[in-house]
């Protein structure tokens, strides 16, 4: 099955790897929470799909109130995105603070339990059918890009995805709430010594965390099924990024996730029934050479 | 003499007493069938119906006095569509729940396993969704059954239909596990007897759950294909279809999707789905046109609110094949509901069905047709449709022989 030729086609090639790199910024969007929540908070969070889950759901049901408008999308994405963000809030507030000073696998357990809980949740809400709903119209429609059709609303997920990476650094290089992450990124205690309010801090990073997955989950809806049950593949994916980038560091994500998008789009070419053969020998490799990750710190506890 | 006859008739009527006392009491033990899916996930769109049209079929035989004046329970299980799961549970079932019977399972990895069970225990297992054609083939034994197709009868069906067709350049696609193989090579195989000519251009496998299909879309077009054969289903067919759409792929290429002209995908697709991509169904609420299947949509739609999906009528053909098995029989013994499910013919919603003796096979067929716009719904419907009975297609006694080795 195996043919070279096709890479002798530069317009194929360059659509694959636009196709690469979106695959790349939605990774991106979610693994960014995943990867800040626990670079801050040392919690490994199981739940991270679950958010997406609920961002893709809460978009659908906002854009249902809204339908036939040109800006249901948008206020959707925007609300649907915002009230996963209070639900994180919530979340940490009722489950995870009591449990930080617990062991990591209390922790998990914990996150654990809200997936099931989140899952089944879903499924009363809105039932086991799939569900979707329509692009904007105004991003419907494709450009040509050698002379192939490419989908607008693709180059527009690829944008996003270095923006929403540029505003994290600013954020966190920039403010002072940015200072406070990093500092308690790399030691909790002192932050709390120098008069910060740990507690409130860490709940805003669970709230940015969580409003980057349902941010995720929503500009995924329109182009997948929504259904209970998509949790379960993001979530894998998302870790597998975010052990490759380097656990909780942003810049890594972001590299993971360009590499693993490029591996699938042009694995496939190659080995059809074994592409994603590629993306575990890769996350083997890099644990095995460098287990904290191709950006991440190692650990000093 | 007279005192001896008197002791007799006594002690013949202290044994009647005694032996039919339990009679009563045991006709009104309900007959309990063990139902086992996948009720969450990708699945549930087609197994939270299931249970409906289970429940449905249970509660029609028990109001009009169940089966051979016992009612009919049932007992829900949930296999995560994992085998291991599933093996579990049906063990469970047999052994603690004491199930008469075993129907469901959508998952045909799961359906494999479980089928080693019921062969363990000699427990029947009557498959109402899973389609893998080795249930029955290979496979297959005494006590495993199925009321729906299989991936061979609709890939021979897909592949008459498309033998009749102008395309040349063929590409596969389809969700990379057991049933989307053996789908593929089962429609490549026949198409290729009817028609030495054509090409197969390339293969894409995505995996079943895969969120971006963008890459697989690319390299489809790229191998300029004039037919699409697709087994990729469920929210996984939504997806594809809403991700291939602004690539201009339906303009492209034709696209058979099989089982996508199903009410799960069809409504939350709405306009989105492309007008005259050919689908296969393995139900439609519109055809056929008989008092049987108006009947079931009249009270599917009274109970739920709803028109039926498929998930539904294939639970409620199994429930009813199981019933008329019993009823035949005129009794719960395995083996002899095992040789009265043996050639058994009951009216469904599709017609008449009918599971053959020798494999266990139902002849059930499969709906075939383009997707075209009806203004009565907001969903598109399926056109110029035709059902392929699976008598037409499935394998002949020779052919199952020689997969089960014997001759």
């Amino acid at each position: 099955m195996i043919d070279l030729g096709i890479l002798g086609d530069p317009a194929f090639v360059a659509v694959q790897c636009l196709n690469g790199l979106t695959q790349a910024m939605f990774l991106f969007l979610i693994a960014s929470g995943l990867t800040l929540i626990f670079g801050v908070l040392g919690v490994l969070n199981f739940a991270h799909g679950s958010l997406y889950m609920l961002g893709a759901y809460l978009s659908y049901t906002i854009a249902s109130l809204f339908v036939g408008r040109p800006s249901a999308f948008w206020v959707a994405l925007v609300l649907g995105s915002l009230g996963v963000a209070l639900a994180g809030g919530l979340i940490e507030a009722v489950f995870l603070r009591p449990v930080y000073r617990r062991e990591e696998l209390d922790q998990l357990l914990v996150t654990y339990a809200l997936v099931l809980i989140i899952g089944d949740v879903v499924k009363f809400a809105w039932g086991p059918d799939n569900r979707s709903i329509s692009r904007p119209a105004i991003l419907a429609g494709s450009v040509l890009i050698g002379g192939r059709d490419f989908p607008t609303y693709n180059l527009v997920v690829i944008a996003l995805g270095p923006l929403v990476a540029a505003a994290l650094w600013l954020l966190l290089t920039r403010t002072q709430f940015g200072r406070l992450i990093r500092a308690a990124a790399s030691d909790r205690e002192m932050v709390g010594v120098v008069g910060a309010d740990v507690s409130r801090l860490f709940t805003g990073v669970f709230v940015l965390g969580a409003w980057l997955g349902g941010l995720g989950g929503g500009l995924a809806a329109p182009v997948g099924a929504i259904y209970p049950g998509m949790d379960v593949e993001v979530i894998a994916e998302s870790f597998i990024v975010v052990v490759v980038g380097g656990m909780g560091s942003l810049t890594g994500t972001l590299l993971g996730s360009i590499i693993i998008g490029q591996l699938n789009a042009f694995g496939i070419l190659f080995f059809p029934r074994f592409a994603l053969l590629f993306v575990y020998v890769l996350m083997v490799v890099v644990l095995v050479v460098r287990p904290w990750g191709l950006l991440g710190k190692p650990h000093t506890r | 003499m007279k005192r001896l006859m008197v002791l007799v008739g006594f002690m013949l009527m202290v044994a009647t007493v005694l032996g039919s006392a339990p009679a009563p009491a045991a006709a009104q033990e309900p007959i309990k069938i063990g139902v086992i899916y996948g009720l969450g996930g990708a699945a549930a769109p087609y197994t939270k119906p299931a249970v409906t049209g289970h429940e449905m079929a249970v509660e029609e035989i028990n109001g009009k006095g169940g089966v051979l004046g016992r009612k009919l329970q049932l007992v829900v299980r949930d296999d995560q569509s994992k085998p291991d799961v599933g093996v579990r549970e049906a063990r469970d079932l047999i052994l603690k729940e004491k199930v008469n019977f075993l129907t469901g399972i959508i998952h045909s990895g799961v359906a494999l396993a479980v089928s080693e069970v019921a062969k363990e225990y000699k427990t029947i297992l009557l498959v109402s969704i899973a389609k893998t054609a080795a249930l029955t083939e290979d496979k297959g034994h005494r006590y495993a059954f199925r009321s729906t197709s299989n991936t061979l009868i609709e890939g021979r069906a897909a592949a008459i239909l498309m033998a009749q067709q102008p395309f040349k350049r063929y590409a596969i696609a389809g969700p990379d596990y057991e049933y989307g193989h053996r789908m593929g090579e089962d429609f490549v195989t026949q198409l290729k007897k009817l028609r030495p000519d054509v090409q197969i251009v390339t293969e894409v496998w995505p995996k079943l759950g895969e969120r971006d299909f963008t890459p697989h879309i690319n390299a489809l077009l790229q191998a300029k294909p004039d037919m699409v054969f697709s087994s990729i289903w469920g929210g996984d067919h939504i997806a594809f279809v809403k991700q291939a759409k602004p690539y201009g792929f339906f303009g492209k290429t034709q696209y058979l999707a099989i089982g996508q002209g199903d009410l799960d995908v069809v409504v939350p697709l709405g306009a989105e789905a492309p007008e005259g991509m050919w689908v296969s169904s393995n139900y439609t609420f519109y055809h056929p046109d008989s008092p049987a299947n108006r009947d079931f949509v009249a009270k599917y739609k009274a109970r739920t609110g709803d028109l039926p999906p498929s998930g539904a009528a294939f639970a409620y053909t199994s429930t009813y094949f199981l019933a008329e098995a019993i009823r035949k029989a005129k009794s719960t013994d395995t083996e002899k509901v095992v040789d009265a499910l043996e050639g058994l013919t009951v009216e469904t919603v599709h017609g008449p069905l009918t599971i053959r003796a020798y494999d266990h096979q139902s002849n059930k067929g499969q709906y075939f047709g383009r997707l075209k716009k009806a203004p009565e719904y907001p969903f598109l419907i399926i056109g110029d449709l035709q059902y392929i009975g699976g008598e037409k297609t499935m394998r002949t006694l020779d052919e199952v022989k020689a997969l089960r080795g014997q001759k």
